[in-house]
């Protein structure tokens, strides 16, 4: 790793840490939303320093594009009743505790077990090893999964449809 | 001491080279956008028959440039109830992607910012980041016609995000390659793309339009309904940043559209003159603009619902199936584009032929049953 890779990843890093730590912690729902997008272009960032560019795109295509705006819509459209902000959040820290650090501790060994492999490959070559792998290795989960997702949005139609007429 | 171009250590070529792209394509964004209005309102004035723009310097030319200087010169003025950040942060979340998008584009052979393996995902990535800002936009402005005019965008953009990339993909099968420059080395001399997939261009192009917030499709900025949308409340160099990432969207929707089918810098004499390939491109590009300005003032902006059917109804199914014809078609003939592009003609035709049909069958129908609820 380069003096440059070195010094992208580290602001990556405290990006992808500081902005998702504001996420939980903003006072405004608005500004975790935004906050949220700027993790996500972070992880992004990280993708492209692996090499994997594909990727990235689609996440920032799919995250920041679609997602993080269509949360935004709902946030958006839903009352802001004014509450005391330590309601919700921080009468939970031992439950929080207990969830996250034994997460925290599993991923950070499956991380560390990725530790001596390789990254995606030459810089720009995931483009292919991608499309092979989703559309011929394991093309039949992904149609399974497309099936479950299409039918998921068939259900959403049929619950919200208006009976008129 | 390894020696870069032009002589200098590559060490500080590298950053010089950043600054100089950087610049180009800021020079690029503002003169564009410059020409651009100025071409925007003569051409509107001949096709309503009226003169434009006339005073200022000879046939008006410096009014663009007088307007922009007031523009830099006015006040910043923030709504004391619109929400700080979000508002002032809007505009370059809206002007940012478009101006990264420049990073791909190849304007002549080896005149390019960088040859992304991906650059096509890489500028409708760009081109999906807009939204966010314009929703930012309503919604920090705190005034119910902005915050419409913000969601209508989402709704829009998000919804022909689906046909355009679409219509690009079916181009992709065809050329095999998402680099831009890949792409643009795939047609040479007359064999453009536009000839094979005549179909894919006319989808890709509404769908640009409505990416743009382009008239027919400018429901987020509809001056005679929302008050202007989302940019209600702006005012001063943030309204005309917003403007400046228009124009400069319609460039990058041009460019996208010159590379993909229309040969991007080929043309006569570029393999004796590489240069001239700036020429080309940048004539066939602003050839686009003009058609984008010409149907601005012909057509008469659509109604929301009008907006989604079209896309939803019309466009997907259709470029879908385009798109599942010229995989199949691919397959069958690998060696030759001959049946892709008789498919792709015939589609066209009858998408031309059709949609008039059905519009009026629709039209029937409704008055119809205008008729039987009013009895």
């Amino acid at each position: 790793m380069g003096f440059l890779e070195g010094a992208f990843f580290a602001v990556l890093t405290i990006g992808i840490i500081g902005a998702g730590a504001g996420v939980v912690l903003a006072n405004r729902i608005t500004t975790s939303a935004l906050l949220m997008a700027f993790t996500f272009l972070n992880v992004a960032g990280m993708f492209l320093l692996l090499g994997a560019e594909t990727v990235a795109m689609f996440q920032v295509l799919i995250y920041v594009g679609a997602i993080t705006v269509l949360i935004l819509y709902g946030v958006m459209f839903t009352p802001q009743v004014p509450r005391p902000y330590g309601l919700f959040f921080q009468t939970q820290k031992f439950w929080a505790a207990l969830f996250v650090v034994p997460i925290a501790i599993f991923v950070a060994l499956v991380a560390f077990a990725f530790r001596d492999t390789a990254a995606v490959g030459a810089k720009g070559g995931d483009l292919l090893p991608l499309a092979t792998s989703v559309f011929r290795d394991f093309a039949f989960p992904f149609e399974v999964a497309s099936v479950l997702l299409l039918a998921a949005m068939v259900g959403a139609i049929v619950l919200v449809k208006r009976d008129d007429e | 001491m390894p020696v870069g171009p032009f002589g200098i250590d590559p060490v500080i070529w590298a950053p010089l080279r950043l600054v100089i792209a950087l610049l180009l394509v800021v020079g690029l964004v503002f003169n564009g956008a410059l020409a651009q209005i100025y071409l925007e309102r003569k051409i509107q004035a001949i096709i309503q028959d009226r003169l434009g723009p006339l005073h200022t310097g000879p046939w008006g030319l410096l009014q663009t440039f007088a307007d922009a200087i007031k523009l830099l010169g006015k006040e910043d003025i923030r709504a004391r109830l619109t929400d700080r950040w979000f508002f002032l942060a809007a505009p370059s979340i809206v002007f940012s992607p478009m101006l990264a998008s420049y990073v791909v584009i190849p304007f002549a052979p080896g005149i390019v910012g960088a040859d992304l393996n991906v650059g096509l995902l890489y500028l409708t990535t760009l081109g999906s980041m807009t939204v966010l800002g314009i929703v930012i936009a309503g919604w920090a402005s705190n005034n119910k016609y902005s915050l419409i005019g913000g969601l209508r965008s989402a709704g829009q953009l998000i919804s022909y995000e689906v046909p355009q990339i679409l219509s690009l993909v079916t181009v992709v099968l065809v050329v095999g390659t998402l680099s831009m420059v890949g792409i643009a080395d795939s047609q040479p001399g007359l064999r453009m793309n536009f000839l094979v997939l005549p179909l894919a261009f006319v989808t890709y192009f509404i769908a640009g339009l409505a990416e743009t917030n382009r008239a027919p499709f400018d429901l987020p900025e509809a001056e005679s309904e929302l008050v202007a949308g989302f940019l209600t409340e702006y005012s001063g160099m943030r309204w005309a940043i917003f403007f400046l990432a228009e124009y400069g969207e319609v460039t990058v929707v041009s460019s996208i559209v010159t590379t993909l089918w229309f040969g991007a810098w080929h043309g006569p004499f570029v393999e004796v003159f590489p240069l001239l390939g700036v020429l080309w491109f940048t004539l066939k590009t602003y050839f686009f603009v003009l058609v984008f300005m010409w149907i601005r003032a012909t057509l008469p902006r659509l109604r929301i619902d009008q907006l989604m059917s079209l896309c939803w109804k019309v466009l997907i199914p259709l470029t879908l199936t385009n798109l599942l014809v010229t995989a199949v078609l691919l397959l069958v003939f690998p060696t030759t584009l001959v049946p892709v592009a008789i498919a792709n003609w015939l589609l066209l035709g009858a998408f031309i032929v059709a949609l008039p049909y059905f519009q009026r069958r629709r039209l029937v129908a409704l008055r119809e049953r205008l008729r039987t609820a009013a009895a």
